[in-house]
């Protein structure tokens, strides 16, 4: 009887941490209940998505300046999770525009995985498109001409495509809040790739700086990423490379003790580590823990990026944003970018086209 | 000592130092009633995302002054995985009511060849055990030496549950576990998920084994596949 009795007692523990997880976790609509044993979505399968859209997109994404451009800045965001109001990411896109950046990386959680956060997401791309493409784009008469078709090409980057296909140069990384739910079919459906790279070059034969973007949103790259970096897949051996800047979403170091470690295991934090020194990194960008961190480590320097969303920072702050700057010499500059707009109302955001509730 | 048990002894020690390899999970062997000194060896095999298929060899020593105060070392060769290890830790056992509480200190080394990496792991942790459960809650500090810099983790939480189907004291038992730890690892929020068991064929050799699934990421981060490991091994044991 006693055996019994502690039979039921053992496997009612049991039961009760299932139960309990499961109602933890099911109670949130950020976190996937099963998610926590093996997520709906595979990094393999995202990365092998990924090589095979990439070489659908129609803009190319190399960049090369014009040669009297001296310098080029980025601007880098991170965990906007946005929701009903995409503000802050349209007053980061406008941030960058008024100041004259290049484009825009943004380090994943972009959105709170429901199709209308997503919808609100490309609306306010799309609505930016209009005024970047007023300030940046021309038509190529000559591409024109031989396409049949009306060629935009962007004056500072030599970038072209149609309008329609013309692509706000915003380049995010998938985040796990991107892919519960299966929300990967949300943001692949915007942004087609979590693993892609593209390089800036100074003028038709100067210095060429690389952006290497990779799928970190399971907290593992994941067997055949590891593989096709492995086989070089990025274009190290292709061409002669100044800077190396890394986007990810999973932060490697943590910024202290009640912030959330990093959960890449042991052996692929070595590794990444390692290879980030191997391809000569100058700045790894990650994101994830919603708290600053900048540190030097094996010649690479280290940022981990504040969130930019409403709920962590309603009234704003100095610096949610980081922009560098690339001079022509190589060397660069960091400066920290305020973001301060407000959540708006409803009325305003239903005005605008924006959807504000979920079904 | 009967010949079956000069045999394994001679199996043991020649698997030690020979080119297998093994993996010999230490944390949790509960107490079953009495304290004896032990020694074990257990082979791994799996797969891993960085390394590839795995095989593993690891030796373990526990050693009694009392029925309170214990040590133990071991040391892990991990060859597929260029991996290698030791530790020592110290326990203190003792008794409330009708828990055996069981606080250990810890250190371990790792040396991660394949990235040119030593990692230094501190704990300490208490073990909080009745017949067909246990709980293990701590801290750990974890610091890595590569590329001529150093990085120490800030205090990372150390957290296990298991449960058996049979209370400690029996001959045989099945268990399902999870942790973020093992052998010659602590993690951060990466849990190992496992089913083990053990089978004592006589007083003083007890057969067991493990199954984990050490997927990568947790919790908001879909888990996605890292590490998939079967062990097995042998404990003798005496007095």
């Amino acid at each position: 009887m006693e055996i019994t009795m502690k039979k039921i007692i053992s496997y009612s523990l049991m039961a009760t941490m299932l139960l309990a997880a499961s109602a933890t976790f099911s109670s949130c609509e950020k976190v996937s209940p099963q998610g926590v044993l093996m997520g709906n979505t595979s990094v393999d399968d995202r990365v092998k998505q990924s090589l095979v859209n990439y070489s659908y997109i129609d803009v190319a994404l190399d960049k090369i300046l014009p040669n009297d451009m001296g310098e080029y800045s980025f601007l880098v965001g991170s965990d906007s999770h946005i929701t009903i109001d995409p503000g802050r990411l349209t007053e980061m896109l406008e941030t960058g525009m008024e100041h004259g950046d290049l484009f825009y990386c943004h380090l994943g959680d972009l959105a709170d995985t429901k199709a209308e956060y997503y919808f609100n997401t490309s609306l306010a791309l799309d609505l930016f498109k209009v005024d970047w493409a007023e300030k940046y784009l021309t038509v190529d008469e000559e591409l024109s001409e031989i396409s049949g078709k009306t060629i935009y090409i962007d004056k500072r980057t030599g970038c072209f495509g149609n309008l329609r296909d013309y692509r706000v140069p915003f380049y995010p990384v998938v985040g796990n809040h991107d892919i519960t739910h299966n929300g990967w079919a949300l943001f692949n459906d915007l942004f087609k790739t979590s693993f892609y790279e593209f390089t800036v070059q100074m003028g038709e034969n100067g210095p060429i700086d690389r952006f290497i973007f990779i799928d970190s949103a399971n907290g593992t790259l994941g067997e055949f990423q590891i593989d096709e970096i492995e086989n070089g897949v990025f274009q190290r051996d292709k061409k002669e490379i100044r800077n190396t800047f890394v986007f990810t979403h999973t932060n490697i170091f943590r910024p202290s003790y009640n912030e959330f470690a990093s959960t890449y295991c042991r052996e692929e934090l070595y590794y990444l580590l390692d290879k980030l020194a191997d391809w000569k990194t100058t700045i790894m960008f990650c994101g994830h823990v919603h708290a600053w961190d900048d540190r030097m480590f094996g010649g690479v320097r280290h940022i981990t990026m504040p969130s930019m969303n409403f709920v962590d920072h309603p009234s704003g702050g100095d610096d949610l944003l980081v922009r560098i700057t690339v001079k022509k010499d190589g060397t660069y500059t960091m400066d920290r970018v305020g973001l301060y707009s407000k959540q708006r109302s409803k009325e305003e955001l239903e005005s605008d086209g924006y959807k504000t509730s979920t079904k | 000592m009967t010949t079956l048990q000069r045999l394994v002894i001679g199996l043991l020690a020649a698997l030690a130092v020979g080119s297998a390899s093994a993996q010999y999970y230490s944390g949790d062997h509960a107490y079953d009633g009495e304290n004896r000194n032990e020694v074990s060896l257990s082979l791994t095999t799996g797969k891993n995302i960085i390394t590839g298929p795995c095989i593993g060899n690891t030796v373990h020593y526990k050693h009694y002054f009392n029925n309170h105060w214990s040590i133990d070392g071991g040391a892990n060769l991990q060859y597929t995985k260029e991996l290698y290890g030791f530790k020592a830790k110290g326990e203190y056992h003792f008794q409330v009511k009708a828990f055996h509480m069981f606080a250990s200190a810890e250190y371990m080394f790792n040396h991660y060849h394949r990235f040119n990496t030593n990692e230094n792991v501190g704990n300490l942790s208490m073990r909080f055990e009745r017949g067909y459960w246990d709980i293990t809650l701590g801290g750990s500090l974890i610091g890595y030496n590569m590329m001529g810099d150093h990085y120490t983790e800030p205090l990372t939480l150390t957290f296990g549950a298991h449960a058996t189907l049979r209370p400690r004291t029996h001959h045989w038992n099945v268990g399902l576990l999870f942790r973020n730890y093992d052998d010659f690892y602590y993690e951060n929020w990466n849990i190992n998920w496992g089913l083990d068991f053990y089978y004592r064929f006589s007083p003083r050799f007890k057969l067991f084994g493990e199954f984990d699934i050490r997927p990568a990421g947790s919790m908001s981060q879909l888990a996605s596949k890292y590490e998939t490991i079967g062990k097995v091994g042998l404990i003798y044991r005496w007095k």
